[in-house]
């Protein structure tokens, strides 16, 4: 999938992830201008393996093989020690990780000499288990906010 | 039912393709729904386009969210794409309205517009959008549903949520906008 491949109207990853957002019922979703080129911004997000650990909070690690591709196996590694089998959809300006619990979504699209970027995160409707009071606190759109810092914070340095 | 541009299917009915893509996503299968999200946009866009004619990206967004977020209520992933349509036109309409100048039409003959064909990736010419675009939207809905799309009059009226008599008497004058402003 590329970033004409998930189009309509103009072709917009970020309006794409408000319809998920909607389908997914998420609990979190936020949607923000960041000052900084969209080619730096999606450096940050595209690069799993070293940045999500930065993103969100209590994961340790992220281990997923680098680059583009579609239903890529990860595994992420939490704080106490928890482990979860995700499955990855990464593309231009567009990134779905799904394990049995929860989803997480990013998009991103040039807007001006900017970026809009947009993040989603929803936990998937089964019977609640214990692992998933880890994504209940990181839920929220004050939450989707302090990402989307985050991931302009991060963007900056480099 | 005339179904175009969903995208590679393999020969199998489109409603088919859907079906497992509907279920799965029903179970919260985001990756499932990204793909389903691909299969159906270009259906949405070419319903909401002859409609929505200067909004069609914002009918387009709206009916998506409104069909995803719909979707796990839908029992029978069969009916995928007639359910769609239904929501669709709404939202359509809905969008169309907001911008539109209504102007009643002046009702002349009831030759069936010979203009307003869709090409075989079904879509429309330019023309032929610029000439809707000149109809009241409730007259641009009957078309759709008519012509393009070959709806019976019950069915559109249910659709619209008309009695078939008003579908009848729009298409009446509809028909003849359309033929006025085809012809300009």
């Amino acid at each position: 999938m590329n970033s004409t491949s998930t189009a309509y109207g103009p072709g917009d990853p970020v309006l794409r992830l408000r319809v998920m957002a909607a389908g997914l019922r998420a609990g979190m979703y936020a949607e923000q201008r960041i000052d900084l080129p969209y080619d730096r911004v999606w450096a940050v997000a595209s690069d799993l393996r070293a940045e999500l650990p930065h993103l969100v909070p209590f994961l340790r690690e992220f281990r997923v093989p680098p680059g583009d591709g579609d239903r890529v196996a990860a595994l992420a590694v939490g704080m106490p020690g928890l482990r979860e089998n995700f499955t990855v959809r990464l593309a231009p300006g567009w990134c779905l990780m799904q394990s049995r619990l929860v989803v997480g979504g990013m998009a991103a699209v040039p807007e001006g000499d900017g970026t809009r970027f947009a993040v989603l995160g929803a936990t998937r409707p089964i019977a609640l288990r214990p692992a998933q009071w880890l994504y209940g606190h990181l839920l929220g759109e004050r939450r989707g906010r302090a990402f989307v810092r985050r991931v302009a914070e991060r963007a900056q340095l480099r | 039912m005339r179904i175009q541009g969903e995208g590679e299917s393999g020969g199998a009915e489109p409603w088919e393709v859907a079906a497992p893509l509907v279920r799965a996503a029903q179970d919260g299968d985001a990756l499932a729904m990204d793909e389903l999200l691909t299969l159906v946009t270009p259906y949405v866009t070419r319903l909401c386009r002859p409609i929505a004619v200067t909004d069609t990206a914002d009918a387009v967004q709206e009916s998506l969210v409104a069909i995803f977020k719909g979707l796990r209520g839908l029992r029978d992933p069969q009916a995928l794409y007639g359910w769609m349509r239904t929501v669709t036109v709404r939202e359509a309409v809905r969008m169309a309205r907001r911008t539109a100048v209504e102007q009643p039409a002046a009702p002349e003959d009831l030759v069936r517009p010979a203009g307003l064909r869709a090409d075989r990736d079904g879509e429309l010419s330019a023309d032929i959008r610029d000439a809707l675009a000149r109809l009241p939207v409730r007259h641009r809905a009957v078309l759709v549903l008519r012509e393009l799309e070959g709806l019976d009059e019950r069915t559109v009226a249910d659709l619209l949520g008309v009695a078939p008599g008003t579908v009848k008497s729009r298409l009446h004058r509809a028909r003849a906008s359309f033929r006025k402003a085809w012809s300009r």
